[in-house]
């Protein structure tokens, strides 16, 4: 039997649906999240105070969401750039990598020169490392048509391996002789740590302000230039393009790059604005590169949206930690994270689809 | 287009990677920060002059250690959080420092509020949670990762009225204590079991991390498995994890695949156990007594009862007490506990673990007494010496018997 639901798809998308849906979705998500607290016998509206409070609520608040919001800002505009124009880079976690490896090399190399000079040897080494990498991915593509899926996600796992490699099974330049009770990054000097900004008394990551600048260079670009255009139109058609005597080859492994890069500089700005080492098991457990494909998700694949889209699930992520503790189980914080990020999603799906019955007469 | 430009950088990224290997190590077990000149240390001294300082076994205060008042105000509770990298069920590490906590609460009563955070990813993450904890009032927090421990260094300097209770790490200041165990005396006891259990003389080790604290312990249970079975060979796999069910479970079946009869594993999960069990095979854990669960294949473990040390020391901190220091408990003050013996351990083998048990408590780390020699046959410890605190801490060979490798330094 056939479910007698189905999806279609919208030829146009009605104006008024693009408030009209995030609305119902924050709605829906209150509604489920509410339910699930009153099963688990908690006050629903004391909760969700207590996660808008703790997220955005105060300078704590708001300084601890944007930490947590910077590397997924990088990750986000990463899958955004390349998910827009129908490739499927999700190896934004290894280029993170590959670029916080390149970053920490020379930030521990130059750790003595001034730090402007510094920094800027960081975000050029991290957007080489992870745009050198990533074009791996693009020129598999380009060439010889391999999966960019299958090759991305197996280079995330190298660029795993590899960190473990340079911390854990080596002395290599990267690992802290003095940490001889586990193994560890060598800290880069004080000096080299990036700077912090204020704004209204609320601390601002270099990293979020680098981020926020990429992003509205990125829209330009993919708005306002020809490249832009021929990259959408390879997207839309690639015959279509090829025919109008585009170079889709170079366009692929330039878009790649380009999404591989802006991913390294996030891993620049971790070892740069956070942790101040190259932090092999603490990368791997964030798992920013695959946040930041359910961030670029939620941004339309807008790339400056997902800079947007990185705030506020920095603030809920944030949140949940404030919100855990001996009343309130982590796997619940979880499953109400889970909720509201399902329900955004699904939400997404219904501007683009709409619900059809199935007319029940057809059954013979 | 592939420019010159960017293959020279590549070329220099590689290179700079292969030139620039350096190594080296230090000989002491634990460091003290420098404080940092820009933080005024604004300390009470009344009470420390009235108060008796706090003493307790295996316990070094660091040099001109100074009382730091994180006692709440007086006949108010003290508050005291917990910072767990995993869940407080995870069967394992986390578990054991909840118990930690649960013995606090029960030991103070209304005069302690306990707190934790689960699942806390070490990084920015760890900072932030410190912030939190402090805002709402706790005055001695613990950590039990080694990532935390420098979030803590830095939580440390911005906080100075907070106690900081770091464990696993080396780093020590004014207000930052250090602690952990002889998790090696326990795996020496499980090694006896191993080798009591083992018919073919092959013993499997699924190994965590290669670094001291592993190689030491894998070493005392090789030394506990030959002292029983002298031709028994202990075969090892790394998995660079602390808790990864899936890839654990695989590497136990590879030794499986091997041919050893009887594994061990120093992992947070009890993977190595559910192999173990498919394949009807002794089986030695760690962390936790999975006695109850896997009746027909358990063999012992070493246990942590962190509430040894916590309990006193929150009760210090709520006297006005506290001191920094470095604490490394063992059998003997109870720190250290063996799990209960599984039922196909034979009484003869429950009677060595007995009689070896009574030796470590009186003299933790004895077992690395010489001759012991490497996995090359060279010697390491030479007859009749003992090798120290630092020695054993910065261990970073694999004794004779042991099958597999260390990274090349």
């Amino acid at each position: 039997m056939r479910s007698p639901l189905r999806l279609e798809r919208r030829l146009s998308q009605p104006r008024s649906l693009r408030w009209l849906v995030p609305l119902i979705s924050i709605g829906a998500a209150l509604v489920l999240g509410s339910i699930l607290m009153l099963l688990t016998g908690k006050n629903p509206i004391t909760v969700f105070q207590r996660i808008v409070e703790s997220g955005f609520g105060s300078k704590t608040a708001l300084r601890g969401s944007l930490i947590a919001a910077t590397p997924l800002a990088f990750t986000g505009m990463c899958a955004a750039i390349t998910f827009r124009v129908g490739i499927i880079n999700i190896g934004g976690e290894g280029q993170f990598f590959v670029g916080a490896i390149g970053a920490s090399l020379v930030g521990l190399a130059l750790g003595g020169q001034p730090t402007a000079f510094t920094i800027f040897a960081m975000i050029v080494m991290g957007m080489l490392f992870g745009g050198a990498y990533a074009a791996l991915v693009g020129v598999l593509k380009a060439r010889f048509h391999t999966n960019e899926i299958i090759t991305s996600l197996m280079l995330n796992y190298l660029a795993g391996i590899l960190l473990n490699y340079l911390i854990f099974n080596s002395t290599s330049y990267w690992r802290d002789p003095r940490s001889i009770g586990f193994p560890a990054g060598k800290p880069l000097e004080a000096r080299a740590w990036w700077p912090k900004f204020e704004l209204f008394g609320v601390q601002i990551p270099l990293g979020f302000l680098i981020a926020i600048v990429l992003g509205s260079l990125v829209l330009f670009l993919y708005r306002r230039t020809r490249f832009g255009f021929e990259v959408g139109v390879i997207a839309d058609s690639p015959q279509a393009a090829r025919y109008a005597g585009m170079n889709t080859r170079w366009k692929i492994i330039a878009v790649v790059t380009l999404s591989g890069a802006i991913a390294g500089i996030g891993g620049a700005s971790d070892v740069g604005d956070f942790r101040h080492i190259l932090d092999a098991k603490g990368l791997q457990l964030a798992g920013y590169g695959y946040t930041g494909i359910v961030v670029a998700a939620l941004a339309r694949f807008s790339p400056l949206a997902a800079v947007g889209v990185a705030v506020v699930i920095g603030g809920l992520t944030n949140a949940g930690y404030a919100l855990q503790g001996p009343d309130f189980q982590s796997g619940l914080v979880g499953t109400l994270q889970g909720l509201l990020l399902f329900t955004a999603v699904a939400g997404e799906v219904l501007t683009r689809y709409r619900i059809r019955l199935r007319r029940t007469t057809t059954a013979s | 287009m592939i420019s010159g430009r960017r293959r020279a950088w590549l070329a220099f990224a590689i290179v700079g990677a292969l030139v620039l290997a350096a190594c080296g190590g230090t000989d002491s077990a634990t460091e003290v920060v420098e404080e940092t000149t820009d933080t005024v240390a604004v300390t009470d001294t009344t009470p420390a002059a009235a108060a008796e300082p706090f003493t307790l076994a295996n316990f070094t205060p660091m040099e001109g250690a100074e009382v730091v008042n994180c006692a709440p105000p007086a006949g108010e509770p003290i508050k005291a959080a917990w910072i767990y990298i995993g869940p407080i069920n995870d069967g394992g590490w986390t578990q054991a420092h909840h118990e930690g906590l649960k013995a606090v609460q029960a030991a103070l009563g209304d005069q302690v509020i306990t707190t934790y955070k689960e699942n806390i990813p070490e990084g920015p993450q760890a900072v932030q949670t410190i912030d939190q904890l402090v805002a709402d009032g706790n005055t001695i927090i613990f950590a039990n990762s080694y990532g935390y421990q420098d979030a803590f260094v830095e939580g440390a300097a911005k906080y100075p009225d907070v106690c900081f209770e770091h464990m696993t790490g080396y780093k020590i200041s004014r207000n930052l204590s250090q602690s952990f165990g002889a998790g090696e005396d326990g795996k020496y006891l499980s090694g006896i079991a191993a080798g009591g259990d083992t018919k073919n003389g092959k013993i499997g080790v699924v190994a965590p991390f290669p670094i001291p604290e592993v190689i030491r312990g894998i070493n005392a249970f090789a030394l506990g498995a030959r002292s029983v079975n002298p031709s028994a060979t202990i075969q090892i796999v790394w998995t660079n994890t602390w808790f990864d069910p899936a890839l654990e479970r695989k590497a136990a079946e590879s030794l499986i695949a091997a041919g050893v009869d009887t594994l061990a594993a120093f992992q947070d999960s009890p993977a190595t156990g559910e192999a173990a069990k498919v394949a009807g095979l002794g089986w030695a854990g760690y962390g936790a007594d999975q006695n109850a669960n896997f009746p027909d294949i358990w063999l012992n473990a070493t246990i942590y009862q962190w509430a040894v040390y916590e309990v006193p020391r929150v009760k210090a901190a709520l006297e006005g007490r506290w001191i920094a220091g470095d604490y490394y408990g063992n059998l003997g003050d109870g720190f250290i506990k063996m799990s209960s013996i599984g039922k196909r351990v034979s009484a003869d083998t429950v009677a060595k673990i007995a009689e070896a048990s009574a030796r470590l408590a009186a003299a933790s780390g004895s077992m690395f007494t010489g001759p012991i020699k490497g996995q090359d046959g060279t010697e390491k410890i030479a007859a009749g010496v003992t090798a120290s605190h630092g020695e054993q801490m910065g261990m970073f060979y694999l004794v004779e018997g042991i099958i597999g490798d260390l990274p090349k330094g």
